[in-house]
């Protein structure tokens, strides 16, 4: 372990990394189980599965895409572009995301038959639609929204951006990809829960009074990125350490 | 059903049980296999693995009981997040500090240290209030490094930094002890969730679930350590199993307000 | 861009849309993940049922063990004896099914065991009949996802740097976490409360009145399968393959080394495609079914 500058650079991409996660969980517009019966507006499904779920699917992207740039004929002069991988993360995450919301969209209402609307706020932010005439006796809202749809593809790219900008210091550091995907996903695990417990399980979105918690998901996932991170560092190839 | 075995763990007893019998376990399969010089003994770290899973369910046990807003399988991936972190750090600084065979105690302290902090975290900071969150996270975090750490010994068949990298890791095989050892801790709650919830079947569970686990992993150490190591570890995984599976039937029939071979719904309330 | 790449990609969104489906389906039949809450409920508010109880975990952590437990058959299988791909992958998935008929078993019995109060019995044939078609959907949603998992390894350029049971893992996940938001509205928002008015979410009052008698008989989960078959299902199972196959597909049309702008530009693309898709299903749920008539006056802005 030899340490410069590009350690302390690498430390601080983890830990955005992981405050991109912690944040970008709260922009996911999740109503957990209430949800799924049409209860409560946002996709069905726990925070931290749906996070993982899309940051996960950018993570594969970017590891793709990292691999790629090695078999460029150029790559001994050039070596890594960020950019392309971070975005292309963020990508992936966004199409898992926005494919998962616009087939729930088709279930509540093609399905279950019921408008799209929203009980934390009167007007829809975006559309400017009204919301409390849609939003069914009992019920605290159904479907997603359109500022529930663009929060959620917010919130993915996020996800999908900290979970490449992770995976990228960790593969230039161990130059495994194999544990750098083990170890990231370990990571946004981390950041992932944490943020979710923030919240409490359900969210709408950035309209949401909940979403003004989000500094304490920030404090939180800065400490616990900031020692995991510290530890990611350490390891080294495994060259260097056999 | 007459007397089927019941029992009653405290806290504290069990997670003595878990670490000591744990750590004690995995540096005993290392023992027997560097003593023989086989990789047989490797099953003797998949079943410390499953000691520490129990350890871990209890705690989700003990945690989720409180609620936490987020259901049950978020704790258990929390668990192993920081178990795997905790494993890789540790086996790879022992082997740079040259201390090899200790990488089990440092993954271990740095690991129950973190889950302190990330309770420390949630009662304060995001204000939970739950008074066993610390224990209780420091438990979890202890016991996903403890099942990874017994896990990737019984693929591996050492401690070495350098082995575990190229049978666990490249290969893949780190996701099959990932999700396994999860399921194995957060599991057992999760399935016996409800007000009649007894700590024997629950911790009963975990046994089975970990058995399972060990399943999985001789079918990697087919790969990685040989028939014969391998076939052991399933043979010894099943025998956990379907032990376990029994005892477990026999617990839910005792707790069960009736098990019968088919029927309508029950009569108070037809 | 070769013809033999799109196809392997056309490939593997058709399996990933089987997967999908096949996923969703078992989710039902085992009440998992979300609609497992009323199921719980029901026997708390005094209607105990005949209704599979199948709460593992949550369904991406179970998914993602049942893809992974097939991925690292066929891993050995494929690596260490040098067997078929497709052979290995069957065997794969026979195993995840094992596992998963286990899993079921014992969540059908603790969640029952622990209901002791609420006189919710645990009927034993439900486990022999229902346990199979669970774990025969399993076998298809792990069987296509190792398949999705060995052709990104081993056949599509460039070859995926992870491990066959890392992406196996994600892509489980992936799956489960489409699934329970996707497939499970369908069970939860319409199967689980059919005598309810319909066009409405299910009011909170009516929580754990789920429905128990079928048209002859009373109902069980593989009805429950039947109805949600035809379109929780492949719902479902769209979701999980346009991802598999919009993700895919952008990576293999522009080369990633030289093109890796015009792949995320091609990304960027289908997103904005799809929120402008969700803002018309919006649109037109409004516009059709109007406001609720028990709602008394608009608020001012």
């Amino acid at each position: 372990m030899n340490f410069d500058a590009n350690t302390i650079i690498y430390l601080l991409e983890i830990i955005v990394g992981g405050l991109l996660v912690g944040i970008g969980v709260h922009f996911v517009p999740v109503g957990g189980a209430p949800a799924a019966m049409a209860q409560a507006t946002g996709i069905g499904t726990g925070t931290v599965q749906l996070a993982a779920g899309s940051g996960l699917t950018g993570l594969l992207s970017a590891g793709l895409m990292m691999y790629a740039m090695t078999l460029s004929p150029t790559f001994a002069q050039d070596g890594y572009s960020i950019w392309p991988i971070l975005l292309t993360g963020a990508v992936g995450a966004m199409i898992m995301m926005d494919a998962t919301m616009l087939t729930g969209s088709w279930i509540y209402a093609y399905a279950v038959g019921a408008p799209f609307a929203s009980a934390k706020v009167n007007y829809d932010p975006i559309t400017k639609f009204s919301q409390p005439p849609y939003v069914a006796p009992g019920t605290v809202g159904q479907g997603i929204p359109t500022v529930c749809f663009v929060s959620g593809t917010i919130g993915a790219a996020m996800g999908g951006l900290g979970g490449a900008m992770i995976y990228f210091p960790l593969v230039q550091i161990n130059g495994n990809p194999a544990m750098s995907a083990i170890f990231a996903i370990g990571i946004f695990m981390v950041d992932a829960v944490l943020a979710s417990w923030n919240i409490q399980g359900t969210i709408e979105g950035f309209h949401d009074p909940k979403f003004k918690k989000w500094p304490k998901a920030f404090k939180a996932c800065l400490v616990s990125t900031a020692i995991l991170a510290v530890v990611a560092i350490l390891i080294t190839p495994l060259v260097g350490g056999a | 059903m007459a007397a089927v075995r019941g029992f009653k763990i405290e806290p504290k007893q069990l997670r003595i049980y878990g670490l000591i019998g744990s750590v004690v376990g995995i540096y005993l399969a290392y023992l027997l296999n560097a003593i023989t010089g086989t990789t047989i003994f490797s099953f003797v770290g998949a079943l410390a693995a499953i000691l520490g899973a129990v350890m871990g369910a209890n705690a989700v046990r003990r945690v989720c009981a409180y609620g936490i807003g987020t259901g049950v399988p978020s704790i258990g991936m929390l668990s192993l997040g920081m178990g795997v972190v905790a494993v890789l750090f540790g086996l790879s600084i022992a082997e740079q500090m040259g201390i090899g065979v200790l990488g089990v105690i440092i993954a271990l302290v740095y690991s129950m240290i973190f889950g302190y902090v990330v309770g420390l975290i949630a009662n304060r900071v995001m204000g939970f209030n739950i008074p066993v969150m610390e224990e209780g996270l420091t438990d979890l975090s202890g016991a996903g490094t403890l099942a990874i750490l017994g896990w990737s010994f019984a693929i591996s068949g050492s401690l070495g930094y350098a082995d575990i990298v190229n049978s666990v890791i490249n290969t893949g095989f780190l996701a099959i002890i990932f999700i396994c050892g999860g399921l194995a801790i957060l599991h057992p709650f999760n399935a016996n969730l409800g007000p009649d919830e007894k700590q024997d079947r629950t911790l009963v569970n975990a046994v089975m679930v970990g058995g399972m686990s060990t399943i999985a992993t001789g079918i990697c150490a087919l790969m990685t350590l040989g028939l014969a190591a391998g076939m052991v570890q399933i043979v010894v995984g099943f025998a956990v199993w379907y032990y376990f599976f029994v005892w477990y039937y026999r617990l839910a029939a005792r707790d069960a307000s009736a098990v019968v071979g088919t029927g309508l719904l029950p009569p108070t309330v037809q | 861009m070769d013809a033999f790449g799109m196809g392997l990609v056309a490939a593997m969104g058709a399996l990933a849309t089987v997967a999908g489906a096949s996923e969703d389906i078992d989710s039902d039949i085992g009440s998992q993940s979300n609609p497992n809450s009323q199921v719980q409920l029901a026997a708390q508010v005094g209607n105990p049922h005949r209704i599979y109880n199948k709460a593992i975990a949550g369904e991406p952590p179970s998914n993602a063990l049942w893809c992974t437990t097939a991925a690292i058959m066929a891993y050995v299988l494929i690596e260490g004896y040098g067997m078929p791909l497709l052979f290995a992958a069957a065997a794969g998935a026979s195993l995840a099914a094992l596992f998963d008929g286990v899993m079921s078993v014992s969540a059908y019995l603790g969640r029952n065991a622990s209901q002791a109060r609420f006189n919710q019995w645990i009927y034993l044939d439900i486990l022999r009949y229902t346990t199979p078609s669970i774990m025969a959907h399993v076998w298809i949603t792990s069987f296509c996802i190792v398949l999705i998992s060995i052709m990104q390894v081993y056949i599509l350029t460039p070859h995926h740097p992870f491990p066959i049971p890392v992406i196996a893992l994600v892509w489980g996940l992936t799956v489960g976490a489409i699934g329970s938001s996707v497939g499970d509205i369908h069970y939860g928002g319409e199967r689980e409360f059919q005598w309810r008015l319909f066009g409405q979410g299910l009011n909170t009052m009516l929580s754990g009145q789920i429905v128990r008698k079928a048209e002859a008989g009373l109902r069980n989960s593989i009805d429950n399968a039947w109805f949600c078959a035809k379109f929780g299902g492949p719902c479902t199972g769209m979701g999980f393959g346009l991802t598999v196959f919009l993700d895919n597909w952008r990576t293999t049309v522009f080369d990633p080394i030289t093109q890796a702008t015009y792949a995320i530009l091609m990304g960027v693309f289908f997103v904005i495609v799809m929120n402008l898709y969700n803002f018309y299903c919006e649109l037109s749920a409004r516009r059709k079914y109007g406001p609720y008539p028990g709602y008394k006056g608009d608020i001012a802005a």
